[in-house]
């Protein structure tokens, strides 16, 4: 057998197995809701909740970016946090654009009647098993699907953004403080990223694909960070002798971020409205 | 090495990894049939020739389809497959939608060289009306009782009545208010179904000429094609991947959704059985699909 057919069956077959896997613990995880209201309620606030959501995230990088230390580890961490608001931005982006050109229906929408296109056939697929949380929001949307109401965002979940994006805050704090770190890490994976596992808005393999990219972006701009000392040295320390106004700063990138940029498309396009008023009338 | 850039690299090789695994896990397109009385079929792609279908009809056992991409007119048969019925040395650029009369002349529009077009049952391919006649975009068509053509022009917002002799007259002119009439069709009653995939309207013309706002104002709707058999409107949704049907007493209900590389469902029609047929053209691959949805023989 030539080699390069061995290599791409063998990783195929590697990727089905890697995927039934997923499959298999998307199963167990949504298998505990649907019966306790409480608890699903709970799971449903994690991601329904801005608060619930970013506060949390956000208060760790704002508690991280205040650690009172001398000045020279200061500036080293307020050089790793700011890289990593600008890495989490590149992740959102890239996490988006991948999405949208990989198109995988999330895990709840799968649990239908679907044909997928292989070849020159429709081929109906097994419908993955769903239980349905007993909180309003997920009943409404089930019901909304079962009547063929589906929003374009829900045919496409791998890798997950919010996985990216949430793991790359996260991770960023991890690197400046241990105990903060750790708090925004469990909170980011038990919290935020199981939640979505749970509820079926997307598969283990989404969340470790979002979480690894996240990863992987950081650490190329930690590497580029490294030789563009000399300018981020210089806003660290405009940061340290202006903190009042820095902190501001701060909190408006940190209160967007943890919100996924979601008010960052509609302010754009507002201002951008504006303008075409102003100089086009 | 600290632990924790350790493990930076370690979610670096995942992320490669799951960046290598992603063409794996794409499923191209899909169909989602909500209605349990229709299962899907795929029944022509671009491995038979296809290129990007826009309107469709069923007529006489035989499926004719305007292929926007590859600026002809085909018909398609089950057992023959493709029959090029006139294509662009003929004048035609991109044909749109079409209607025939019950002596099997085919008349279309087309968007992007204009006017009227006409192959007639022996197959000789004329323009009936066309820029110079004021029809510079044509669109949606449709065939009055009497036997003339209606059909709507983009650029100039208006629909235009041409009778076989080819002279053109305004039927609804800008006063209505129509601004872009995408697809027309004719109920039971002689009642006009219009949709508007600009302002996003399907719109009733009564026999009294009274012109009704029927589905407007809807979030996720923006009608594409319509097609009217067995006393309902089906609706294709190009923007958001959906088929409905509308009756009076239902409301709007949803056939199926399309997503992926079918998610521009466009154009409509219905055979004799009850199934409905659809076409979609990939714009991004510059690929089609004919996707048939065929009702279960108990439903």
């Amino acid at each position: 057998m030539p080699i390069h057919p061995f290599i791409i069956t063998a990783w195929a077959r590697v990727l089905d197995h890697a995927q039934a896997a997923s499959d298999r613990l998307y199963e167990v995880c949504n298998g505990l809701v649907g019966r306790s209201w409480l608890f699903d309620n709970l799971v449903s606030l994690a991601q329904q909740n801005v608060l619930v959501k970013a506060a949390v995230l956000g208060g760790c990088f704002i508690a991280a970016w205040h650690l009172q230390r001398n000045d020279e580890t200061t500036r080293r961490d307020r050089r790793v946090l700011m890289v990593t608001l600008f890495a989490a931005l590149v992740v959102a982006g890239t996490t988006k654009s991948l999405s949208n050109s990989i198109f995988l229906p999330r895990p709840f929408v799968q649990s239908q009647a679907i044909y997928y296109v292989q070849g020159e056939h429709l081929v109906e697929s097994k419908p993955l098993p769903y239980r349905v949380p007993l909180d309003d929001y997920h009943r409404k949307v089930y019901q909304d699907l079962k009547k063929g109401d589906v929003i374009q965002n829900d045919l496409v979940s791998f890798p997950s953004d919010h996985a990216g994006f949430y793991f790359t805050l996260a991770l960023g704090i991890l690197l400046v403080s241990r105990p903060i770190g750790w708090i925004a890490m469990g909170w980011t994976c038990i919290v935020l990223l199981a939640s979505r596992v749970i509820t079926g808005q997307h598969s283990p393999l989404d969340v470790v694909a979002g979480s690894a990219i996240g990863a992987a972006v950081l650490l190329v701009a930690l590497f580029v960070a490294r030789l563009l000392r000399w300018p981020l040295d210089q806003i660290a320390g405009w940061t340290i002798r202006h903190q009042a106004l820095a902190t501001v700063l701060v909190f408006v990138a940190v209160f967007e971020a943890s919100n996924t940029l979601q008010d960052l498309p509609p302010l754009i396009e507002t201002c951008s409205a504006i303008a075409d008023h102003l100089f086009k009338g | 090495m600290k632990p924790t850039r350790r493990s930076l690299f370690s979610l670096t090789a995942v992320a490669l990894a799951s960046l290598v695994c992603s063409c794996h896990l794409d499923r191209g397109g899909m169909v989602m049939v909500t209605d349990p009385a229709y299962r899907a079929k795929l029944v022509a792609t671009h491995a038979d020739g296809l290129d990007t279908p826009d309107g469709i009809l069923w007529h006489e056992g035989k499926l004719i389809l305007a292929d926007e991409g590859a600026g002809s007119l085909r018909a398609w048969g089950a057992t023959g497959g493709f029959t090029t019925l006139c294509d662009s040395t003929t004048g035609i650029h991109e044909p749109e939608d079409l209607v025939a009369d019950r002596q099997g002349n085919v008349f279309f529009t087309d968007d992007g060289a204009g006017g009227v077009w006409e192959i007639d049952h022996h197959g000789r391919v004329f323009l009936l009306a066309g820029r110079d006649q004021g029809l510079p975009s044509t669109e949606g068509i449709a065939l009055t009782p009497s036997g003339d053509i209606l059909v709507g022009d983009g650029k100039r917002r208006q629909v235009f009545s041409v009778d076989r002799a080819g002279k053109v007259s305004v039927f609804l002119g800008r006063r209505y208010g129509i601004t872009k009439t995408e697809s027309m069709v004719f109920g039971e009653q002689g009642e006009l179904y219009i949709a508007d995939n600009v302002d996003k309207v399907v719109y009733l013309l009564t026999p009294r000429m009274k012109l009704l706002r029927l589905l407007e104002k809807r979030d996720g709707f923006s009608p594409e094609t319509i097609w009217y058999a067995d006393e309902m409107l089906y609706i294709t949704d190009s923007e958001n991947g959906k088929l409905w049907r509308y009756t009076p007493e239902k409301g709007l209900e949803t056939i199926a959704v399309f997503g992926g590389s079918l998610g521009h469902v466009a154009g409509v029609t219905t055979d004799e059985s009850g199934d409905i047929f659809v076409s979609i053209p990939d714009l991004a691959s510059g690929m089609g699909y004919i996707i048939k949805l065929e009702r279960e023989q108990d439903s």
